[in-house]
């Protein structure tokens, strides 16, 4: 058998793939995975476990995925007790999981719950990013991640330590390496699809597309979200360089500089979303999937280094491991729970205690003083407004953003400004918030008097999202403040002033088109 | 054997994978049941330029109208700052929130439950400092809304009407803007209907809430 990072890329296609999948190695990495997986999972989940019962059980309205597909209730729901239960176990699994405590069990089950819940709450569990933790959370049940860096490891050495036995060494804690592949072409994968997303998008490839959802407000805190609508033309260039990356990454992640680059690229690009987008989980997970790129070689340089870090802060795994021998056997461990048995008292008393707590906590308030609580009554006029005909969109409405600069960039108007010379070329680009009918859309200059000095229209068709102005500014102009306005169908939307400064009047006809 | 089922187990997953992403670059049967969700990468693939809320009010028998979410005892909210029921930018859950509110708390006999949609642009979403880049004129204190029922259901929650939400309803408008085209549709057109179609479905027949017949087509419509 060959270690994962030392496989030499000789032999026949059967014998490459059969060393592909099968070379064993000690799985760190995946360990790394394996802890960090789930305790971004329980940063997601453990808010939603009080409310359990309103969003997964009979008692209250699940929202199952298979309704959104035209296939009814697929899977079955739960009275809220039990419903609570449940849950309250995914969270328990997820934590033995993290902690490596029946890993393969605790696994399975936290795959089998994650599943089924998300499967129960489209519109307020399910996304992207749990499909692929669920994905990843299946990949790491079949895997041996528990076999280092667990519960279930310390177990191990402080059962053969008891015995007499020789310590685990290299050869024993090694294990096929598939689960690792397979979680490496799914990082891939889900890129390349994201990347085929994207091609089906054209609105993408214009910036338009993340310019909305810069500003869309459904997700978390976006820092920089509204601040990059400033900056469209960046906006263009990120979308090439994420849909290049996005394709690439499969086929380049795998070693040297390239695997180097792709991920680098891949943090960026994850941490971006964070701050223009408002995702925090998604990124996290997967970051915790990423742990599926270190080869034995690296996980064996960052265990050293944590080796050594652990003497220096006197918290080293090694005294746990110690701590761990010298327990287990002995007088002392006679008088314990078999661990099998310690599991199943905690996967019952967990599944008890949260059904318990949750009957005191009495979420829907069904036990107060005076009983179940009045609903909020709407005033009329309120009423009215809500249940109203829809008017046609206003022209307030139809503009997005009116601009004056002097350059294109990918469709995109940059070096804005609203001062112009003699010379220059003004641009007016305005962008039009779809849906729109075909529209006649003029924009006519006007003096600092308000007096019209040339009028300009075009057709914008109801597929355009943006009409482009082009304004020679000659001496014709003399110097002083000017201002564009914006019409539909004769209606002003707009007026956007700005400033020529020049040497002198003259006269001449400008020209615009 | 075991070896053989790693095989399987590996060819199988890569298959699953492989699978997604073609029916999702084909469109091939790419929403053809729930487990496509879990194959196909489609996060982001809509977008609009109208941000949208979901409120879900009831009518009781007196016509006094209550809100059924937030219901009183709070609303989850999973993502931020937006409660639940937003993210259910369709309305399909809705009247499952609103019965599930009803059956928790005192209230008179409900005549109608309606879901409807709140709707507003999105560049009233900007803070001033940057709308101002896009715009010389003032920014509005309010933003101006529009408001598109949705649904209405009986408080049994079968559904009486379903409609589609306000930016389809908008691009119908924009496409139906057209005389020779408003007119088309009535040439050559038989008296009497030869069958009665989904569209008629909602207005001539009475749908549950979780109908196939009252759905919109799946999708990532949250982007995440």
């Amino acid at each position: 058998m060959t270690s994962s990072g030392t496989a030499p890329a000789t032999g026949g296609i059967a014998r490459r793939i059969g060393r592909f999948f099968h070379a064993e190695e000690v799985p760190y990495s995946l360990a790394l995975a394996r802890i960090a997986l789930p305790i971004v999972l329980l940063v997601d989940i453990v808010p939603r476990w009080p409310v359990a019962r309103e969003l997964f059980s009979t008692d209250g309205a699940p929202a199952q995925l298979s309704i959104m597909y035209g296939q009814g209730r697929m899977l079955p729901e739960f009275p809220g007790g039990v419903a609570v239960a449940l849950f309250a176990l995914l969270c328990f699994f997820l934590a033995t999981s993290a902690a490596g405590w029946f890993t393969r069990v605790s696994l399975a089950g936290a795959t089998l719950l994650y599943f089924y819940f998300n499967m129960l709450d489209s519109i307020s569990m399910m996304t992207k990013y749990s499909v692929i933790a669920t994905h990843g959370l299946f990949l790491l049940t079949l895997s041996e991640c528990g076999s280092v860096w667990s519960l279930d490891a310390l177990r191990e050495r402080a059962r053969r330590a008891a015995a007499g036995g020789p310590a685990l060494g290299r050869r024993s804690l090694s294990s096929p390496i598939w689960p690792r592949r397979l979680m490496q072409i799914l990082i891939g994968t889900v890129y390349f699809g994201a990347a085929v997303t994207k091609m089906h998008t054209p609105a993408f490839f214009s910036g338009d597309q993340l310019t909305y959802w810069l500003i869309t407000q459904v997700n978390s805190w976006n820092p920089l979200g509204d601040y990059m609508t400033m900056y469209p033309a960046l906006l263009v260039l990120f979308a090439y360089v994420t849909i290049v990356w996005e394709l690439l990454f499969l086929f380049l992640a795998w070693r040297g500089w390239a695997r180097v680059v792709m991920l680098s690229l891949g943090v960026m690009f994850h941490v971006g979303t964070m701050l223009l987008l408002g995702l925090y989980i998604f990124p996290l997970v997967c970051f915790s999937l990423y742990f599926a790129f270190a080869d034995e070689p690296h996980m064996r340089t960052f265990r050293v280094s944590l080796r050594r870090m652990g003497r220096k802060g006197g918290l080293g795994l090694r005294r746990f491991a110690r701590f761990g021998a010298n327990a287990a056997p002995g007088g002392a461990s006679r008088r314990r729970l078999p661990a099998p048995a310690a599991f199943a008292f905690a996967v019952a008393g967990v599944a008890l205690g949260a059904t318990e707590l949750e009957y005191w906590i009495d979420p829907y308030g069904s036990r107060q003083e005076g009983g179940p609580p009045a609903l909020a009554e709407i005033s009329p006029e309120r009423a009215r407004e809500l249940l109203a005909p829809s008017p046609a969109i206003r022209d307030q409405d139809l503009v997005f953003s009116f601009q004056l600069g002097t350059t294109m960039f990918g469709s995109q108007l940059v070096g804005l400004r609203d001062e112009f010379r003699h010379g220059e070329t003004m641009l007016a680009q305005v962008k039009f918030n779809p849906p729109h009918g075909d529209l006649w859309i003029e924009c006519n200059l006007h003096d600092g008097d308000g007096h019209a000095i040339d009028e300009v229209g075009q057709v914008v068709p109801r597929e355009s999202l943006r009409s482009n102005w082009y304004f020679p500014i000659d001496r014709g102009l003399d110097p002083g403040k000017y201002s564009l306005v914006l019409k539909n169908a004769g209606r002003e939307i707009e007026r956007r002033p700005f400033r020529i400064v020049g040497d002198g009047p003259s006269r001449s006809l400008l020209n615009a088109n | 054997m075991k070896r053989w089922i790693v095989h399987g187990v590996i060819a199988g997953y890569l298959f699953a994978l492989g699978g997604g992403v073609f029916a999702h670059a084909l469109k091939f049967k790419h929403d053809a049941h729930p487990a496509m969700y879990f194959l196909v990468w489609d996060m982001f693939c809509g977008w609009a330029a109208y941000s949208t809320r979901i409120h879900i009010i009831g009518e009781g028998e007196s016509g006094q109208f209550y809100e059924l979410a937030p219901a009183p005892w709070g609303e989850f909210k999973p993502f931020g700052r937006l409660g639940r029921r937003h993210y259910d930018v369709a309305g399909v859950h809705a009247p499952r929130i609103a019965l599930n509110c009803l059956a928790h708390t005192r209230h008179e006999p409900m005549a109608r439950i309606f879901v409807v949609e709140e709707a507003w642009a999105k560049k009233h979403n900007l803070p001033d400092e940057i709308w101002a880049v896009h715009s010389a004129e003032a920014k509005p204190e309010r933003p101006y809304s529009y408001f598109q029922v949705l649904k209405v259901a009986e408080p049994d929650g079968t559904l009486a009407v379903c409609s589609c939400n306000w930016l389809n309803k908008q691009v119908e408008r924009c496409v139906a803007d057209n005389p020779r085209l408003r007119a088309d549709p009535h040439r050559g057109k038989p008296l009497f209907a030869p069958r009665a179609g989904p569209l008629t479905a909602g207005r001539g027949m009475p749908l549950h809430f979780d109908d196939p017949l009252a759905l919109t087509p799946p999708g990532a419509l949250l982007g995440n």
